[in-house]
């Protein structure tokens, strides 16, 4: 318990204190994760939209797909990423592995079936009815698209906070194709990791602090942002 | 899609030989429609007539095989779909408001028409103001009642200025009083309109209080069409009299006397005085209310009913408000609608004497009969 109390202490110390490494780990976290979200949501809000909205042969084979990368591993996604990233992999010579991109690659692949999928679900769940009445307000089909999201912003905003949930916590992929190299592509898991293996527990509890803090910050924001719109 | 080269002059929107096909099924085959400017044209029908198909069909929203002409130009494939339906509004049985305030509602039409953010405001205050719904402005769709919610889609329709109004069932899901107000509004704002109203109902009292014409649908083919009142006191065939309330269907021969009155000589041999119709073999209906009941024999001359017969009550059910009485007369059957007042003063029960009486226009001979050839027997209905 000493243990603890102790390292509690320090890692507020050390937080007060503007230690820079800690800050410079938290906001690589944030840029990784940031950035993958956003084309995680880009790629997969459109996505998502055209197999909830369109019929197509192999349709269901797709949603099964894209269900199934909702559960996938994120230690089996940084064995992909990586085997494609390394040396002699497909994508060797671009020279990624072990760098920023790489976790970003890994993160969007992580974050895109999350957003796809539950953006599909909620626009295959939106009233028939709505979507006509949409249309007959003299949509066009973009216009349509954005007027149907609008009518999902609360299901969209579920799945923004899954899916930066599930990457700024995530750990296994990370380390796998970042490296988790000190100063270059050590994010906030892969910090709390090092640290607690090497002993400095401190460390360790003031990165998790952040990490929580972040995540909380985070959704605190999306979830006053989604019951906004309550319905009631 | 093609231009209809010879669309009736003045309609807004025509279609000819028109189809709509899912799966390999023809859902709806229209081979003529035109819809003109100022008028209240109802698509009648039963459940499944197709009625909403064509209106989907009519205002682009579902795909058609055809010709379809608006505002006198081809409707050609994506393109002049949208331009319909930005050149009309559509409301449905659901108001489907946007989950949004009932003014961002009302401005949506106006929205993505292009219309600017000020212009749109101050239409869709007239418009709100107009279903007298302009107090609504900054509610959100959950706070409003059902007829609220409807006026406020109304409004979303008008403030567009469209040149034809789809209305499909707009006033099934309300209750009668706030039904009654909200036809009443509407009736207003038509006579003060030039838009073109297509109104899809199934509920014929419905169809006659709004109509100008009626289109009578089922099965997915139109089965007549023709001036409101017109259609109403003519119906062409058996299943739309018998959907208008006339269940009593005889069969008989129909001969033009040289008094100018005009006979239906029944296959038992009884004789009655009907409408208007050319000689030889035809079916007649005979609409309940129309059916008058006496417990004596009337004075012929102080009564226009000229069809009299003398039978015995076989059942007296109730039918709403009032009552249903079923007379077994001269080899037939018919049905007759009275208060329940009536029938104390009546004294009428199950088995007692009773005279029939009913006029010769009341007598409807059915221009198309041939889809009721096992006629001169009521047809059977629930109470």
């Amino acid at each position: 318990m000493q243990l603890i109390w102790e390292g509690f202490v320090e890692a507020l110390r050390l937080l007060l204190g503007g230690d820079a490494a800690l800050y410079q780990i938290a906001l690589r976290s944030l840029w990784v994760s940031g950035l993958a979200l956003t084309v995680a949501l880009v790629l997969g809000i459109p996505l998502g939209g055209t197999v909830a909205l369109t019929s197509f042969p192999g349709r269901r084979l797709i949603v099964t797909i894209i269900n199934t990368g909702m559960a996938a591993p994120p230690v089996v996604v940084g064995l992909l990423v990586a085997l494609f990233l390394t040396r002699n992999g497909p994508l060797g010579q671009f020279r990624l592995l072990y760098s920023n991109w790489a976790m970003v690659i890994a993160q969007v692949i992580i974050a895109l079936p999350i957003v796809t999928g539950l953006s599909l679900a909620a626009l295959q769940q939106l009233d028939v009815g709505l979507r006509q009445q949409i249309a007959a307000l003299g949509a066009n089909r973009l216009q349509a698209f954005f007027y149907q999201l609008r009518e999902i912003r609360v299901a969209l905003l579920a799945a923004v906070m899954a899916a930066f949930g599930g990457i700024i916590s995530e750990v296994g992929a990370v380390m796998m194709v970042g490296g988790n190299i000190a100063g270059q592509t050590q994010v906030l898991t892969g910090a709390i990791v090092q640290e607690t293996r090497m002993g400095r527990f401190a460390n360790a509890i003031a990165l998790a602090l952040i990490l929580v803090s972040l995540a909380f910050t985070a959704n605190f924001v999306l979830t006053a942002v989604q019951q906004q719109g309550r319905r009631v | 899609m093609t231009a209809t080269a010879d669309a009736p002059y003045g309609a807004v929107l025509a279609v000819r030989d028109l189809s709509v096909r899912r799966g390999g099924k023809t859902l709806v085959a229209v081979e003529e429609l035109a819809l003109l400017g100022g008028q209240v044209h109802v698509l009648l029908g039963p459940n499944g007539a197709g009625k909403s198909t064509l209106l989907h069909a009519l205002n682009g929203l579902e795909q058609a095989d055809g010709e379809l002409v608006f505002g006198g130009r081809p409707v050609k494939r994506r393109g002049g779909r949208l331009a319909l339906r930005r050149g009309t509004a559509a409301v449905f049985q659901k108001p489907h408001l946007l989950n949004t305030t009932v003014r961002a509602n009302v401005e949506s039409g106006l929205r993505l028409r292009g219309v600017d953010r000020h212009e749109a405001r101050r239409r869709a205050a007239d418009a709100l103001d107009l279903l007298g719904v302009a107090h609504l402005a900054d509610r959100r769709p959950v706070k409003l009642s059902g007829g609220e919610a409807q006026r406020v889609s109304i409004a979303r329709a008008l403030a567009v200025d469209p040149a034809v109004l789809f209305l499909d069932e707009p006033l099934a899901s309300l209750d009668p009083p706030t039904r009654r107000g909200l036809t009443n509004d509407l009736l207003r704002i038509f006579e003060r309109s030039s838009m073109a109203v297509i109104w899809v109902t199934h509920d014929r009292d419905e169809a006659l209080t709004v109509g100008d014409v009626i289109t009578y649908l089922e099965g997915g083919a139109v089965i007549q069409t023709g001036p409101a009142l017109e259609v109403f006191s003519r119906p062409a065939t058996a299943s739309f009299a018998e959907f208008l309330g006339l269940d009593t269907f005889l069969k008989g021969r129909v001969a033009n006397g040289l008094d100018g009155a005009t006979r239906l000589v029944l296959d038992s041999g009884v004789e009655l005085l009907c409408a208007e119709a050319p000689d030889g073999p035809a079916v007649v209906a005979v609409a309940p209310e129309d059916v008058v009941l006496f417990t004596t024999r009337p004075d012929e001359h102080a009564t226009s009913l000229r069809n009299v017969l003398e039978g015995t009550v076989k059942a007296v059910v109730p039918s709403g408000r009032l009552l249903r009485v079923d007379v077994a007369a001269g080899g037939l059957e018919l049905g007759a609608l009275i208060t329940r007042a009536a029938l104390d003063d009546l004294g009428l029960a199950v088995g007692g004497q009773v005279v029939a009486a009913f006029k010769a226009s009341a007598v409807h001979p059915l221009s198309r009969h041939e889809r009721h050839g096992d006629a001169n027997t009521r047809t059977e209905r629930g109470g």
